[in-house]
């Protein structure tokens, strides 16, 4: 399966402090055999750039403090504008309100994980959205 | 050459004195030690007598074997004078006042900061009103991290997770008709950058309300190791310059606002990045060590300095360890202040601190349960001695906390002060077989930490190597692991789990407006003021950081002229140039 060369860059979204998560998701990706491009805090700008240059299948941020919603819909934004959002899966994890969930799918996050989520289900997810998107099926919901 | 000796073989030197008051003869072990034999042998079942110690694992837990029971077996050691002494009395094992709790209780001081300084006011009198007797103010990240509200770095994250301070201008706002010269007020300021930024604000604004600096009482964080490792995110300056900035702070704040805390040696977001109690009280210890031995060079008195040192310490959820780490504290720092600086003052000596229920330990699941889980901490950090305690909120796996939950904060520390007659007596747990044997094991174990540190060459070579960054990251992945396999059980979350929707509480939400708000003062600002006065100061400042002179004054002078906190971070960033940790994550 393509998936098992997975490559994804993982960020901490703009201005955030808590980098935990973050690594922590890096570390259990990479013991699945995933290579994981971490690229610390950055920007939407720059985590697209580094999705299209590092050619990964998967992004994922990390956000604790509340900027999701803003900063991940400005990330979804410049994926479609690139043309990387139908070949890319975009996940997102962090501290959210509840209600926030059903927000960040509707801006167009592929998957949205809380503190709960365990390195298994999110390899599973990723392997599962990145062979939906390779078999020209994206759009669908992979959840 | 003392200097060339580390902390432990001076303590451990001066450690070497007359015990002369030990609390068991000689005989009474003895035959404690075979009664406990034949014990142990008959009555232990063979399973418990195979596992007589275990390991527990929990949750930013200490790797701590634990007996079936304690005895004076453990506890043979125990010198009264030298290990415990009396309350106030060296080595301030079971406490720093001789009355503790009975004299003054512990300071209720719940974190609180949101949205604008506007929004914040507000709360900051809700918890006033509600019997908060100290503040805690926490800053959104772009203040944090130094930027302004109207930068394009700090979209969508104005007023996030703390409150939006650009300049004096939000000081003043953030403190109306607040008391501060009557209560004390802690400032989150976690770097040394933005506590020379957001300090020197506060004391203009001070100023400006006609109050004298030297009545303030409060603290500020000012710790690089927030900086360099803990919360850093963008764009950090080196470890060296961040090190001067956090001494430059120090000598201006103690000389010219002696009341207040010039440094919280910060163990608390350390440990919940990840790392154990030993790890969280020998990292702050080592920074404290290192800036008293950086003052002395630059010519202060190190008890002078000593005196205004704080602690601020993570209570998680092993519940006698927390305990006997904070008496343990207390008394190592005693013994470090006395054998390692020779300090002769005894207000020098005492490890003074404030506590917060961690936050990593409260669960998304059952949100309620985390109220139960916030308390017994509590009762922890109550019961080891502290001075100042925030208990986390319940629905903080969520936002930051509403009103309501803040509440349940405030009336936990109140039931305890109140309802269960524990302040009525000093260090209740002092003499445990169990907790006399942990604080001794703990002191041995930071300050064993602490010679690893020394040994590689002290807390801003940690940094600069990488070492600490490396350490923190690697434990918080062994915890994760051991969570998603269930080692550590965290009940409701991967243990007794309940199936079906879970129920989410009422949280907060974040108001809309702020970020305009906060870009329209800027902008307003910047029409008001001197523009020409502002750029001289920063000339001024930007020579300062150029040429090794203290930069605090010159960051009041800049706060004066109502420069903004981004514009005065910017001057660090280009005189102190930027550096990324060489970690390889």
């Amino acid at each position: 399966m393509q998936s098992d060369n997975m490559k994804v860059v993982i960020a901490t979204l703009g201005l955030e402090v808590h980098w935990r998560g973050a690594v922590t998701v890096a570390q259990m990706l990479r013991e699945f055999g995933v290579e994981v491009v971490y690229i610390g805090n950055a920007f939407p700008e720059e985590i697209i750039e580094a999705a299209i240059r590092e050619n990964v299948i998967a992004v994922g941020v990390s956000s604790l403090s509340g900027g999701h919603l803003a900063l991940g819909s400005d990330l979804i934004h410049l994926a479609h504008k690139k043309n990387i959002k139908d070949k890319v899966v975009f996940v997102i994890g962090g501290v959210f309100p509840p209600g926030d969930y059903d927000k960040l799918m509707k801006l167009g996050f592929d998957g949205v994980f809380g503190s709960d989520a365990t390195g298994e289900d999110i390899y599973n997810f990723l392997k599962k959205g990145v062979n939906a998107k390779l078999d020209g099926s994206a759009g669908n919901s992979i959840a | 050459m003392s200097q060339d000796r580390t902390t432990k073989q001076m303590v451990t030197e001066g450690l070497k004195t007359q015990r002369d008051r030990p609390v068991y003869n000689a005989d009474t072990i003895d035959r404690i030690s075979r009664e406990f034999k034949q014990w142990k042998n008959s009555a232990v079942s063979i399973e418990d007598r195979k596992h007589y110690h275990i390991k527990p694992n929990l949750l930013l837990g200490t790797d701590l074997p634990r007996g079936l029971v304690y005895t004076p077996i453990d506890t043979k050691f125990l010198d009264y004078g030298e290990d415990l002494g009396l309350p106030g009395k060296h080595p301030y094992t079971r406490g720093i006042h001789s009355n503790m709790y009975r004299g003054r209780r512990f300071t209720i001081r719940q974190l609180s900061g949101f949205a604008g300084p506007e929004d914040t006011n507000e709360r900051i009198k809700f918890l006033l009103d509600k019997g908060a007797t100290g503040l805690n103010i926490v800053f959104d990240i772009p203040t944090i991290q130094e930027y302004d509200s109207d930068s394009p770095r700090a979209r969508g994250q104005v007023g996030m997770g703390g409150v939006a301070v650009d300049s004096v201008n939000d000081m003043e706002l953030l403190f109306k008709d607040v008391p501060i010269d009557k209560m004390s007020v802690s400032l989150v300021t976690h770097y040394p950058t933005n506590t020379a930024i957001l300090f020197a604000m506060y004391l203009v604004m001070v100023e400006r309300r006609g109050i004298p600096w030297e009545k303030l009482r409060g603290s500020v964080q000012n710790d690089m190791v927030m900086e360099e490792v803990v919360r850093g995110g963008l764009e950090f300056i080196p470890p060296r310059e961040c090190f001067r900035t956090q001494c430059d702070n120090i000598s201006f704040i103690r000389t010219h606002v002696p009341k207040w805390n010039c440094i919280t040696c910060n163990g608390y977001n350390l440990r919940e990045a990840g790392t154990s109690a030993v790890t969280e009280t020998a990292v702050a210890m080592a920074n404290a060590i290192e800036t008293l031995k950086e003052l002395v060079s630059r010519g202060h008195s190190v008890e002078w300095t000593a005196e205004r040192i704080s602690f601020f310490w993570d209570v998680a959820s092993d519940f006698f360890v927390e305990i006997a780490r904070l008496r343990a504290a207390r008394r190592l720092w005693y013994r470090i202040m006395k054998y390692r600086f020779g300090a002769e003052d005894d207000k020098a000596t005492l490890m003074r601190c404030h506590v917060q229920t961690s936050g990593l330990s409260l669960t998304s699941e059952e949100p309620m349960n985390n109220i139960v889980r916030a308390a017994y901490q509590a009762l922890a950090a109550v019961l080891g001695g502290t001075q100042s305690l925030h208990v986390s909120s319940y629905d903080e796996a969520y936002s930051v906390p509403t009103e309501a939950a803040s509440l349940v904060s405030i009336r936990t520390q109140q039931i305890i002060q109140e309802e269960t007659a524990i302040p009525a007596v000093v260090d209740p747990l002092g003499g445990s077989f169990y907790i006399e044997s942990l604080t001794e094991e703990l002191e041995k174990r930071i300050l064993d930490e602490i010679d690893v540190i020394e040994e590689m060459g002290g807390i801003v070579e940690a940094i600069s190597t990488g070492w600490l960054h490396r350490k923190i990251a690697e434990y918080a992945h062994n915890e994760n692991k051991m969570k998603e396999e269930s080692a550590i059980k965290l009940v409701a979350h991967n243990y007794h789990k309940l199936d079906g929707n879970r129920v989410a509480p009422d949280v907060f939400r974040y108001r809309s407006g702020v970020e305009d708000r906060q870009r329209k003062k800027i902008e307003e600002l910047k029409q008001r003021r001197d523009n020409a006065a502002v750029k001289k100061r920063l000339e001024e400042l930007r020579e300062a950081c150029l040429q090794h002179e203290n930069v605090f004054p010159y960051c009041i002078e800049a706060s004066r002229a109502d420069a903004t906190e981004g514009e005065i971070a910017q001057v660090f960033r280009e005189t102190f140039g930027l550096w990324h940790p060489p970690v390889n994550w």
